[in-house]
């Protein structure tokens, strides 16, 4: 009898405790853009290379010990000129250096607003050129079967991770602000790998 | 045989007490082309550099033809006159351009086509080789020359095998260019030609300034003039001045012993020797879009 009941509670907390992981879909058409500005011109840069999970414990979704980790491989990043993006590799991300950046955090709010729509708030620290910084990120995210979809957008600053703004035009340097989007998808790994 | 089971429930539970994310970063995929000097051409040569494939670039090149001694009076040549160059280029693949261009002189216009043929990606000395053909016609026929504007006799052709090198963690660049001239001087009853190595060396000190070196000297055939109206040969170039990229343009400064600008003239020759009044100033504007 005594066995017996072990086992039910070996059973119970490990059902309780159960791992639930989803990796970015790399197969999907992500899209991690930035966008930049100065008085008389504008760009953008993007690249699909986004990877990483989010993880939870337990039935809960985004539940217990929840936790998020995405990077992008800066070496992938267009901007549609061959020079700007070898400048921007070489001298302004210094990619030989930190060829990544990434986020890694937890989510520490969960709202539903509509049918497996979530507005969720992430903590956590971003890592750019080098240098770690607190950041919190608002993102909604949309789960179908087997897959979700996350968007989000937020800015970083320039100066916050000694990145020196290159100039866009002859002596017309980038605006110190630099706006984020982010739209992937991810998928259930216990059910698919990617 | 409840004994086995519940080591087995354990080592279950266990593994998920400790359960960690199963996933794992990988190395970096992007294939990132070897990229040695910073610009697909210096002041005078092209580099093994090519345009992006749908990217374009755009050229303005002015030598003044008065000496920097004549002094404040012609503002050390940049009075005028001036020979001037202007191109535009295009990225057919990664590795493949083409340009166009036109200069005054003579009234000359050439097409050129340049090819990245090997990469090196070495840790120490990344080099990589390119190969440029080019036709030129000039057009530019004095009035007394009974010559239509495009007979074949105008045309040349050159062919430029590029080796370029980067050392000391891509602070200095170093170019080779062997270049072959088909036609020299396009007024010959017979055809010449002329065989030329250059060199180059750039330094960069950061990512706007660098300063740099460049000479071509002839090593075979003709080195006469290349205009009618221009007397005596042609000598070894030399050019020597400072870059400034800032926002996709570069700015070539410089002083140099030659005039001439588009290939099918500059393989030829400096118009100029080694005397005082030799040295010219010059600049080029390169932009990228």
């Amino acid at each position: 009898m005594k066995t017996n009941n072990m086992l039910i509670t070996i059973l119970f907390i490990s059902s309780l405790i159960f791992g639930e992981e989803w990796y970015v879909k790399k197969s999907s058409d992500n899209l991690v853009k930035f966008s930049s500005s100065t008085p008389v011109l504008d760009f953008d840069g993007i690249t699909s290379e986004i990877d990483g999970y989010i993880y939870w414990e337990g039935a809960d979704l985004f539940g217990k010990n929840n936790e998020l980790y995405f990077e992008v491989d800066l070496n992938s990043i267009e901007t549609g000129i061959g020079k700007r993006d070898r400048d921007m590799r070489e001298d302004v991300l210094e990619i030989d250096k930190w060829p990544k950046t990434s986020f890694r955090g937890s989510i520490v709010k969960v709202q539903s607003i509509g049918s497996n729509i979530f507005e969720v708030v992430s903590k956590g620290l971003i890592f750019i050129h080098g240098h770690k910084k607190d950041l919190e990120i608002k993102a909604k995210i949309m789960i179908g079967d087997s897959t979700m979809n996350i968007k989000c957008d937020f800015s970083v600053f320039l100066k916050d991770y000694e990145i020196e703004a290159p100039s866009l035009l002859a002596f017309i340097k980038v605006a110190d602000e630099i706006k984020l989007y982010l739209d992937f998808q991810l998928i259930k790994i216990t059910e698919s790998k990617n | 045989m409840k004994k086995v089971l519940i080591i087995m429930l354990l080592g279950f539970s266990i593994s998920n007490i400790i359960a960690q994310p199963s996933w794992k970063s990988k190395e970096s995929s992007s294939n990132v082309k070897l990229a040695l000097f910073h610009s697909t051409q210096t002041a005078n040569f092209p580099t093994t550099e090519s345009l992006e494939k749908g990217n374009w670039m755009y050229e303005i090149s002015h030598r003044f033809i008065p000496s920097v001694n004549e002094g404040i009076e012609s503002l050390y040549g940049f009075d005028g006159p001036a020979r001037i160059r202007f191109a535009l280029a295009y990225g057919i693949t990664d590795n493949l351009m083409i340009t166009f261009g036109r200069s005054n002189n003579m009234d000359n216009y050439d097409l050129q086509v340049k090819q990245k043929v090997l990469e090196i990606n070495s840790p120490h000395i990344p080099s990589v080789i390119s190969i440029l053909g080019g036709i030129a016609i000039n057009t530019g026929i004095p009035r007394n020359i009974n010559r239509d504007k495009f007979d074949p006799d105008n045309m040349q052709i050159y062919l430029q095998g590029i080796f370029n090198i980067m050392i000391l963690d891509k602070k200095i660049g170093i170019g080779v260019v062997t270049s072959y001239l088909y036609n020299s001087f396009i007024y010959s009853v017979e055809k010449q030609y002329t065989l030329t190595i250059g060199a180059y060396i750039q330094y960069y000190f950061n990512r706007t300034w660098s300063v740099w070196l460049e000479s071509n000297s002839i090593a075979a055939g003709y080195q006469g003039r290349i205009r009618l109206d221009e007397t005596g040969k042609s000598y070894n170039s030399l050019a020597i001045g400072f870059t400034i990229e800032t926002g996709g343009h570069i700015f070539n400064i410089m002083v140099t012993n030659n005039s001439r600008l588009n290939s099918s003239q500059f393989i030829v020759g400096a118009d100029r020797g080694e005397n005082n009044d030799a040295w010219r100033l010059g600049f080029g504007i390169i932009r990228y879009f």
